[in-house]
């Protein structure tokens, strides 16, 4: 599915042309993230390419979902977080006191491990971004954001006709493409995903993913996830952490078939993790 | 006393010896180890134990529920035989004493008299109606008849007791002649009094409170009721320790490895289990039941006007208390006690659901976890306060705060006992009850869903505006349902804070009352048990109960709705 990657047998040379291919969108240098006395990402730096899927992979506890979270600062939300280092969106410092959270994460939007459909119906859910932003200026501009993004969310032939029933209705893979829609109808520039189908059935699965390789046209995607065949399957770049350290990083083909560090090789083998 | 105490003990050790034989026995048959029994040895303990104690509790507690009353009517039995001889002297001079004679002849004359003027007055008013003087002249003489026969009917009253003494002073002092005298004295005894004549004697007899006198006639009839009461305990007694032997030879004989001890044991347990739901589950069925009887005697004493009841405005249940009242049919309705209780509920909802769901939401989504632990506690303080205390508190400091400032505004009709003070105090009461319970819920909306309208860019509030309070909504309508059953059932406050008249308004400065005010009012002091007046109470009472009745089983459902969600 992968046609921009153009694989050849030397990984190095292949990390630099895809990056002269896709700008850097993301970039973090010495990121330090620690929750009251315990430190849980240790230095983390790291440059993502835009339009492109980049997958953090690692064991449970390794740090992967911290990062994830500092992106869009969602770490503000707990009361114990310190964030130290650099993350730049377009070169533009995240961690900026002069930027507001608010704002940032109308640029990043989010999607979680669980599905959270807002007790609204289908509708109120996919234009409760753009209404809160001020997005649309009339109702019917407002109508043609919720169509498109269901369209790119691939839900709209499914709920077309049902708009106004409640979204929790939906059943869990509908759900989870709603909120993908719904993160897509503000028009974010990065859209980070947390174990998106860790919720999920395999045919639903397949459908997040085949979203996911669509949705790599237009954003800068990340995905956490705990499932390498997955990581394989959708993904251009990936990150390996390990204890709160990024171990390797690379280009996916790279790092399934010829990774640098004993520890990827292990956990990819499936010796730990 | 001391015998049962010495009967409980010996149940207690032969329990326990019980407990002991049984797993005894259990271990010799197992020889010595418990892995060829069919249960742990400690069951066939437990299971001999059982049959040992429990039948001869049960026993015990017959005894003393039933021993006391089977005392009475044992020992009342034989005092009445006694008096028998006394007792046919009294009628043959009743019979034969001319006075009393008189008396009786006079009665019925004045009854006669009264059938006669009432028939007089109902022609009246067939021609001349109610308001003509020809039946106000009937009715006089009506009044005139009724108040002759109550004092011929004192004057009978007189005559029988001073016979009655004559008689009784007559009766030898021997300890048979003061049994009988007291036997006779007990069967001319009213039904009412009769009960306190009985508690008189068995204070005399086993010490059992006090006595309101001390008479020899008395100290006779405690005479007789002592050696029933020692053969009966002693029976009783004896047979408890004979069922509780026999109960445990019985159990212990059937002590074997393939005995099931076990499952007897789970089945009595939970037969016990199932007995005291039963208790709860019966206990509520008998309150309603006899607040479903005494409203259908209301109801039968009104003469089914069941709408009048429900629907009719005028409440003044004092007025119907003479039997001959014309007009007494509006006395009962009770619309002015609905609206009274709507308009103090409503006030009480107004304080209570904004400030509760606030302070609610504040705790659970603004305040930092320190404030948290301190704040919550201190709110929940005020659902601790009694009742009574917040109805001082709005009749002294309130209700005249109130009433000054309503005077100030030019409104020179303000009362101290208004809806208003009630209704706000009350309100104050009920705010921890609706913070506790929205705080629960506001606190059940998953944080995933907090997460996605925070990762959708969206401020704090907006986030509790938008997504949280909806989600919690259900809950919260829940928890609002709940304070509206505890306001409307709520007394105290509106007792002292908000008056007794039974205004039917809208006015928050006025009086009002309420449905629970009305029936302490109906039940509290001296009353009569078989008057409307007083049965009115239960109808009430079984209005308020259908209404909470009704507001709980929505709230539930509303809750249960809301769980289905999320878990």
């Amino acid at each position: 599915m992968a046609d921009d990657t153009n694989t050849s047998a030397n990984g190095r040379t292949v990390y630099h042309a895809n990056r002269h291919a896709h700008p850097v969108k993301v970039a973090a240098a010495g990121v330090d993230v620690s929750y009251g006395d315990k430190q849980a990402l240790h230095g983390v730096t790291l440059d993502i390419p835009d339009r492109a899927v980049t997958a953090f992979i690692g064991p449970s506890g390794c740090g992967k979902s911290t990062f994830l979270r500092c992106i869009n600062r969602m770490n503000d939300t707990i009361e114990t977080a310190r964030v130290s280092g650099s993350i730049t969106i377009d070169g533009e410092e995240v961690n900026d006191r002069g930027v507001d959270p608010v704002i940032l994460r109308a640029r990043v939007g989010m999607v979680f491990q669980k599905p959270n459909p807002f007790p609204k119906s289908i509708y109120d859910n996919v234009a409760y971004g753009p209404r809160i932003h001020g997005l649309s200026n009339s109702r019917d501009e407002l109508d043609s954001i919720v169509e498109n993004s269901l369209k790119k969310a691939g839900l709209w032939a499914e709920v077309s006709d049902r708009l106004h029933t409640p979204g929790t209705a939906l059943s869990g893979g509908q759900q989870q493409r709603l909120v993908i829609a719904r993160a897509i109808a503000v028009n974010p520039e990065v859209i980070l995903m947390d174990e998106p189908c860790s919720a999920l059935d395999p045919i639903a699965t397949a459908k997040i993913e085949e979203l996911i390789d669509e949705l790599r046209e237009n954003y800068c995607l990340i995905i956490v996830t705990h499932s390498m065949a997955q990581a394989a399957r959708v993904s251009q770049m990936t990150a390996f952490f390990h204890l709160g350290h990024l171990v390797e990083y690379g280009p996916t083909e790279e790092i399934f078939t010829n990774p640098t560090d004993r520890r990827t090789q292990d956990y990819i083998t499936g010796r730990f993790g | 006393m001391q015998l049962s105490l010495f009967t409980a003990l010996a149940l207690l050790v032969l329990t326990a010896a019980g407990f002991l034989l049984g797993r005894r026995r259990a271990l010799a048959a197992g020889q010595g180890r418990a892995a060829g029994l069919h249960s742990l040895p400690d069951y066939y303990g437990y299971y001999v134990a059982m049959w040992t104690g429990a039948p001869a509790l049960v026993l015990l507690a017959l005894y003393g529920l039933f021993g006391g009353m089977l005392v009475n009517t044992l020992a009342l039995a034989e005092l009445e035989r006694s008096a028998e001889p006394l007792g046919a002297r009294y009628e043959s001079v009743l019979e034969i004493d001319p006075a009393h004679a008189g008396l009786r002849a006079e009665r019925d004359q004045a009854e006669a008299g009264r059938l006669a003027a009432r028939e007089y007055a109902d022609a009246m008013f067939t021609q001349h109606g109610a308001e003509s003087p020809q039946m106000a002249e009937a009715m006089t003489d009506v009044d005139g008849w009724i108040a002759e026969g109550e004092r011929v009917e004192a004057e009978l009253e007189t005559r029988e007791s001073q016979l009655l003494s004559q008689i009784l002073g007559a009766a030898p002092d021997s300890p048979q002649g003061l049994a009988a005298r007291a036997g006779l004295e007990y069967a001319q005894l009213p039904i009412e009094r009769r009960q306190l004549f009985i508690s008189d004697i068995r204070a005399l007899a086993f010490g059992e409170g006090m006595a309101s006198r001390d008479t020899a006639e008395l100290r006779a009839a405690a005479a007789v009721f002592q050696p029933y009461e020692t053969t009966i305990k002693w029976t009783v007694c004896l047979l408890a320790f004979s069922i509780a032997v026999i109960g445990l030879a019985r159990a212990w004989r059937r002590v074997a490895p393939g005995f099931r001890a076990r499952n007897r044991v789970e089945g009595a347990i939970s037969f016990l289990l199932m007995l005291s739901s039963a208790i709860a589950i019966l206990t509520t069925l008998g309150i309603v039941m006899s607040l479903l009887f005494e409203a259908i005697r209301f109801f039968a004493a009104i003469d089914w006007r069941v709408h009048e009841f429900l629907f009719g405005t005028q409440w003044s249940p004092q007025i119907a208390i003479r039997a001959d009242q014309i007009g007494q049919s509006g006395a009962f309705g009770a619309v002015p006690l609905f609206v009274g209780t709507g308009l103090i509920t409503l006030i009480a909802m107004a304080v209570a659901v904004p400030v509760g769901l606030f302070a609610a939401i504040y705790l659970s989504e603004y305040a930092s976890p320190g404030v948290r632990a301190w704040a919550k506690p201190v709110l929940e303080i005020l659902a601790g306060i009694p009742t009574v205390v917040y109805g001082f508190f709005a009749l002294l400091t309130v209700g005249p705060f109130l009433r000054d400032f309503a005077m100030l505004l030019g409104y020179e009709d303000a009362v101290t006992q208004s809806a208003l003070s009630a209704g706000l105090v009350m309100g104050v009461m009920i705010i921890p009850f609706v913070s506790s319970l929205s705080d629960d819920v506001i606190n059940a909306v998953p944080q995933t869903l907090r997460d996605g309208a925070y990762a959708m860019g969206a401020t704090k509030s907006e986030a509790v505006r938008q997504v949280v309070l909806p989600a919690a909504l259900p809950g919260i309508v829940g928890a609002v349902l709940l304070a509206v059953s505890r306001a409307v059932g709520e007394t105290m406050i509106v007792v002292m804070a908000a008056g007794q008249a039974a205004n039917l308004t809208a006015n928050p400065l006025e009086s009002v009352t309420t449905i629970t005010v009305q029936i302490v009012t109906l039940l509290t002091g001296d009353q009569e048990f078989n008057s409307a007046k007083t049965l009115s109470a239960f109808a009430l009472g079984l209005v308020l109960f259908v209404m909470t009745l009704m507001l709980n089983i929505v709230a539930l459902r509303v809750v249960q709705k809301y769980r289905e969600k999320y878990d």
